[in-house]
């Protein structure tokens, strides 16, 4: 740790280039966030993890998840306007996500439950926040299927030409992690339809019970270097199996 | 244990019967050279030094479902409500199930 900084007046140890999101929640301070994920970089994009920062003579209100430490910062994670800045950004949030269960709650917490803005209608995909955490994810799993497309208030998130994709493998992550739940993906027992496009499950060689789709396990088999046959069954068929084995061992009669 | 649900489909030790009064409890081999930790994208999964457990960390899990698809034992678990890998961390280092059999057909070291 070769920095130090003070967040509500405790003194806290960092590396230089961390995110102050990281640091202050590794030190306990609670902030809340909505397009935020570990395994992903911060974009800053929902306005939620707003805190005040004072570096040097300059005060300013910023987000903590993408704000990276230099050193010295006097950081402030609540204070009667930092709790004013997030709630606005909640009720219009909110108008935006109506239908989501997390921003509703988040909103309630800051003393948001009815926006003065009326909730968008005709939207793209409704409830979706443009948090870009779908299009983060799919990056980093090395698919790159979703995208920003357009700016201002046209922009939306989709797969290219919004049609079915080579690129999308149907491995639900983005469904996973979208903190509003707007993404629609569909399972039945034989297949999965997300961003309009189905995708066929492997099925369990034993007993038909579904896997993962297809064109994950093609992804795996190409990307991951496990052998082929580790995709062939289901969670308990696998253990069947190895009870069988094991059995074989340690009862040897 | 871990949900306090007390949900055997939640369960993360299951038992087969093998023969006739014969059953093997299967349950996370915590192995050394692990398969989901080979395919996660992500590396949610991390060896605890002190258990020598191998654990999620849901903060970093993207909710893919490969280490279930990839674990060759069948002990990785996706919960489809939370998106999340689920699997034995060896409860810390004292295992409940070890702790509760009442026959000491398990035995942690």
């Amino acid at each position: 740790m070769d920095v130090k900084l003070r967040i509500n007046e405790v003194e806290v140890e960092a590396q230089k280039g961390e995110y102050l999101l990281d640091v202050a929640r590794r030190a306990g301070f609670e902030i809340p966030s909505l397009c935020h994920h570990e395994a992903v970089k911060p974009i800053g994009s929902c306005r939620v993890c707003l805190v005040e920062v004072k570096a040097g003579k300059k005060t300013s209100l910023t987000t903590s998840c993408n704000y990276t430490i230099e050193g010295g910062e006097e950081v402030t994670t609540d204070s009667g306007l930092i709790r004013r800045m997030r709630a606005i950004n909640l009720e219009l949030l909110l108008a935006r996500a109506p239908g989501s269960k997390r921003v509703r709650e988040l909103a309630q917490e800051y003393g948001v439950s009815r926006p003065r803005f009326p909730p968008v209608e005709d939207s793209w995909l409704p409830n979706c926040i443009l948090c870009e955490l779908c299009v983060r994810v799919c990056e980093e799993l090395g698919h790159n299927a979703l995208s920003t497309q357009g700016r201002g208030d046209e922009k939306k998130i989709g797969l290219p030409f919004n049609k079915p994709a080579e690129s999308c493998v149907g491995c639900g992550s983005c469904y996973s992690v979208c903190p509003t739940g707007c993404i629609l993906m569909k399972d039945t027992a034989v297949d999965r339809t997300i961003w309009g496009q189905k995708f066929d499950f492997v099925r369990c060689k034993q007993c038909g019970a579904p896997v993962i789709t297809e064109k994950h396990r093609a992804f795996a088999i190409e990307n991951k270097g496990l052998p082929e046959n580790y995709y062939d069954l289901c969670e308990s068929c696998k253990q069947a199996d190895a009870s069988k084995r094991f059995a074989a061992v340690a009862w040897q009669d | 244990m871990h949900s306090g649900a007390g949900l055997l489909g939640r369960s993360r030790i299951k038992v087969h019967p093998v023969g006739p009064e014969r059953f093997v409890q299967v349950t996370c081999l915590q192995c050394v050279e692990a398969a989901c930790a080979q395919v996660c994208p992500t590396q949610a999964l991390v060896r605890n030094p002190d258990t020598g457990a191998l654990e999620v960390n849901a903060s970093r899990c993207i909710g893919c479902g490969l280490c279930e698809a990839a674990c060759p034992f069948g002990h990785m678990h996706f919960d489809t409500e939370l998106r999340l890998a689920v699997k034995c961390d060896l409860c810390g280092g004292r295992p409940a199930c070890a702790t509760f059999c009442p026959h000491n057909a398990l035995e942690w070291r």
